[in-house]
């Protein structure tokens, strides 16, 4: 996020895309919630209806994976309209005119065409947008999980940098990081081009930094990213260390997976619960969950915060790092860390952007006034009080790159044979794989097992009433689960949890990854659904929740 | 914006001079300045309601006293709001405790008085030198949470111990905006309840617990603690940790029994940590109204059972010449893991090996995990797992 959470409330126009926030980051919507309370005017940008939706002023409906359509044609109407910065453009930025040139062929009565949302919509979200100073776009998966997911991105950037709708309190750009920690895994150098600190693996000058640091000569070459890693397994890769991930239920595409890591020599898994992916394991190391150590976990706000032990593992299992430290030593090294603080040291004092962190000063870090901990990188030495929102004054990289993208159409859509969309995502109530949610008793009674939502008129079609077990099927392969029917989807699409191991949503998944990231086409591929023949798993009750409200009116007639 | 505190209205509270920004309460004011008023109905995250009457204070001209959680400063206003510099106040407190308790068990209460969060009410009864003026009989239902009738493992509600300020009601109405609770029936039958008295399960209820954190007097407590006979949260060690969950970051307190577990430690609830005071300058408003930092989802609030789970691994394995994993000693499986990453490496090369870190773990696991990739293994094969 360029941006705080604490910011939100106070902001005059809220653009959400791609995130049911309601669900997968609670307490920020909750921020949200006050702002509309409050007077902000919310738009949301999403193909089915959510939470958020309902206390919105606008809901963009789009056709999932047509997201560029939408943002060029935002872009399109601010420039033409003349409700850029231009101050802003030409002081701050570069690329301006290489994207008002192409937001010109996108029209908003063709994007209305193509995105199903009203051309009148589409003017009226861009005007508020442009013309609101305190303008934030807050966004998730729901864009970068396509093979353009990267040019959904840059069209959202585009915006921001034509509004100046940067480095100012509640606007910027606002990824929200899925997970506790993706934020700083990534800032730890677990990515394939970069050492801590977003320093590039292929620099000259960093690399020689590691290797005096290290000890060891460093590799020059960029390495696989995961979507890649996946690929090449069992051919170019042939051994695997896995870290508390279920490859074999979170990746796409996981049949064609499965039959590639049979080819696999060997693989170790380290663990705090038996996942689907330790039939591939050849060692497994029993690991801690996050009150049984001590380290950093760094939020969606760049916030580094304290992770504290409050209790011991379980007899026999212990500490990641520890394991770690261990495994290191048993593969011949000799390294000096004893503890999380070490590693902390060395891990933030080579990089600049995190040199003034230390578990010392994030322990002595009191709350501020609004109740918050830690301390936002960047944060150069240990003077620095963190920083807020990024870009104050002047764009980080010296000018913001305005950068022109076409619209392309998702890798696989809905044909003859598979005639939905099927999207896949997250619940309330369980976190990603499940290993932990779904060992809670009261989050599993909520949400029992595997369910699809699809709009009555589909349902009807195939002759499915709400509660029917159903197989839904995609070249890839075929799971069962129960039909929910519901208006909360379009006609024509068709969307799925990816929490359930006895279902796995990624069978289903196309792994078409994006040209840049290799993230994954989660959000779109082409599915058909029918009635299941033999359906074998329980017939769930699903207990009550917001979207049923409406439940009567679903009802298939 | 904030203005110069030398351009900012003013009211004397208690003899003192104070600057106030507008928009700020009495309540407020009073707060930062180090007026102690009590109030079991107010939480800066909500619209003040003005219900428990604990907050009442002295306005000159006004002849009744008035709630400060919901009455502007104005400037010029004389407040009186300490029973030291008000009689009226003092005989105010004594006798609104004093009714609240022929309602109340007090310390009475077989589960004792600190069933849930701690309980405020019994705490201001005894500063404010509350009598016992008798029982009365208690008309009230508590369906909700009941044990046969609701089974939702987490919230239980206990009309004996509920004064009604309808805290948790207005947190399910204007902060998680579900609204799967309310304020039901009538007069002295009046309670909390869910519409049609469903479970809280079949309800919109996002199991948040924002209720049971809300709640001044633990009527609206968990029910773990209650049904496990876990020790009461004053006997609990309370450590700050950030949660596991999503990207937000919210921090909370794992409340630990320190010597369940065979004196490993086992997590008996999660709590929101306590407000720090106010700052004393003069707030607008927004900025103190109740920041997020201490709100939490059900997720965070709930969802920490798996860490005593019987399934959790505990015992290394090794997969033997047979094709099963087998337990091992940690030595024997650390050998064996190293071992094979340098089988493969040794017979298809360094980049043959891929290392998927997690996002889940903290910042020091993951920068060992591409320093072993890197410094022990030769490769930039390393990626965190939510990369795609």
């Amino acid at each position: 996020m360029t941006n705080s959470i604490r910011e939100i409330r106070d902001a005059d126009f809220l653009f959400v895309i791609g995130s049911n926030t309601t669900e997968a980051h609670p307490v920020i919507a909750m921020e949200m919630k006050r702002a509309v309370r409050d007077g902000a005017t919310l738009v949301v940008a999403d193909p089915r209806r959510i939470w958020l939706t309902e206390i919105a002023e606008k809901h963009l409906q789009l056709n999932p994976g047509t997201d560029v359509w939408l943002l060029n044609a935002m872009a399109h109407v601010i420039v033409t309209e003349g409700l850029v910065d231009k101050a802003f453009i030409e002081t701050h930025t570069e690329g301006y005119e290489a994207v008002a040139e192409t937001v010109k062929r996108y029209s908003p009565e063709e994007a209305e065409r193509v995105t199903g949302i009203p051309a009148e919509d589409i003017r009226w979200a861009a005007r508020k947008y442009a013309t609101t100073k305190k303008a934030g776009i807050y966004y998730t998966l729901g864009i970068t999980e396509h093979s353009h997911g990267t040019d959904n991105v840059y069209a959202l950037a585009n915006l921001v940098l034509m509004t100046g709708h940067l480095g100012g309190e509640s606007m910027g750009l606002n990824p929200l990081r899925g997970q506790n920690n993706v934020q700083g895994a990534n800032d730890a150098g677990a990515t394939p081009i970069y050492y801590p600190g977003y320093q590039r693996v292929d620099d000259e000058k960093v690399r020689a930094k590691y290797e005096a640091l290290w000890g060891v000569e460093l590799s020059p070459e960029p390495g696989w990213n995961l979507n890649e890693m996946m690929k090449k397994a069992g051919d170019e890769i042939r051994g695997f260390f896995v870290m508390g991930e279920d490859i074999i239920l979170s990746e796409p595409n996981v049949l064609a997976l499965e039959e590639r890591m049979n080819r696999v020599e060997f693989l170790v898994l380290q663990e705090i619960f038996p996942n689907e992916t330790m039939r591939f394991a050849d060692v497994v190391l029993p690991a801690s969950g996050f009150a049984e150590k001590e380290g950093v976990f760094v939020n969606s706000e760049r916030r580094m915060q304290r992770v504290r032990k409050a209790i011991d593992p379980p007899k026999g299992a212990r500490a990641d790092w520890q394991i770690l430290l261990d495994l290191a030593a048993a593969s011949g090294a000799s390294w000096h860390h004893r503890t999380p603080a070490d590693i902390f040291d060395e891990f933030a004092q080579h990089a600049p952007n995190f040199a003034g962190i230390s578990h010392a000063r994030l322990d002595a870090q009191g709350e501020d006034e609004d109740g918050y901990t830690g301390l936002q990188w960047p944060c150069p030495d240990p003077d620095h009080p963190g920083t807020r929102y990024l870009h104050e004054g002047r764009v980080l990289r010296g000018k913001g790159l305005l950068t022109a993208v076409e619209y392309r159409p998702s890798d696989e859509l809905p044909d003859e044979e598979y005639g939905l969309l099927l999207s896949t995502g997250r619940t309330l109530y369980h976190y990603n794989a499940a290993t932990q949610t779904r060992r809670d008793p009261g989050l599993d009674t909520k949400q029992p097992g595997a369910f699809v939502q699809l709009h009555p008129r589909d349902a009807k079609k195939r002759s499915i009433r709400d509660g029917d077990p159903v197989t839904i099927t995609t070249r890839r392969g075929s799971i069962d689960a129960i039909a929910h029917v519901s208006r909360q989807v379009k006609p024509g699409c068709i969307w799925m949890a990816l929490h359930f191991a006895e279902a796995r949503a990624n069978v289903l998944t196309n792994d078409k990854g994006d040209a840049v990231t290799g993230t994954a086409e989660y959000k779109v591929c082409a599915a058909e659904v029918t009635k299941a023949s033999d359906y074998t798993g329980e017939l769930h009750e699903f207990r009550g929740s917001h979207y049923q409200a409406g439940h009567a009116e679903d009802a298939p007639s | 914006m904030i203005q110069r505190t030398d351009q900012l209205p003013t009211i004397e509270l208690d003899g003192r001079q104070i600057t106030f920004h507008p928009g700020e309460s009495l309540l407020e004011v009073a707060s930062r300045s180090g007026v102690q008023i009590p109030t079991l109905c107010h939480d800066p995250r909500l619209d003040p309601a003005g219900a428990c009457r604990s907050c009442l204070v002295e306005v000159e001209g006004q002849r009744r006293l008035l709630p400060s959680c919901a009455t502007p400063a104005v400037d010029g206003q004389k407040v009186t709001a300490s029973p030291e510099h008000s009689p009226r106040i003092e005989r105010h407190r004594k006798s609104l405790f004093s009714l609240y308790l022929t309602e109340h068990p007090g310390e009475d209460h077989p589960d004792g008085v600190e069933r849930g969060a701690p309980n405020k009410l019994v705490r201001a009864a005894k500063a404010f030198g509350a009598e016992d003026w008798g029982k009365l009989e208690n008309l009230r239902d508590d369906l909700l949470g009941d044990r046969s009738h609701d089974e939702n493992p987490y919230i239980q509600f206990d009309s004996d111990l509920c004064i009604l300020c309808a805290k948790c009601t207005r947190y399910c109405d204007e902060v998680e905006s579900v609204s799967a609770i309310t304020l039901a029936g009538r007069g002295s039958e009046t309670t909390i309840a869910t519409p049609d008295g469903r479970s809280l399960l079949d309800t919109t209820c996002e199991m948040c617990g924002g209720c049971v954190a809300v709640c001044p007097t633990g009527a609206m407590g968990e029910k773990k603690p209650k049904t496990h006979k876990m020790p009461v949260e004053a006997e609990l060690e309370k450590v700050r940790t950030t949660c596991n969950y999503c990207g937000v970051g919210c921090q909370f307190d794992l409340n630990v029994d320190p010597a369940a577990r065979e004196g490993g430690g086992e997590i008996v609830k999660v709590t929101s940590p306590t407000p720090a005071p106010p700052p004393p300058t003069p707030q607008p408003r927004g900025r103190t109204g109740g920041s997020t930092a201490r709100t939490r989802c059900g997720k965070g609030r709930f969802g920490y059972d798996f860490l005593h789970h019987e399934d959790r691994l505990k015992t290394p394995l090794v997969r033997g010449a047979d094709g099963e994993l087998h337990p091992a000693t940690w030595d024997e499986a650390l050998a064996a893991a190293a071992a094979g990453l340098r089988g493969v490496q040794e017979r298809h090369g360094k980049d043959a090996l891929a290392f998927v870190s997690s996002s889940r773990c903290t910042v020091e696991e993951n920068f060992l995990v591409q320093k072993l990739s890197r410094a022990v293994f030769g490769t930039n094969n390393v990626h965190q797992c939510a990369a795609t």
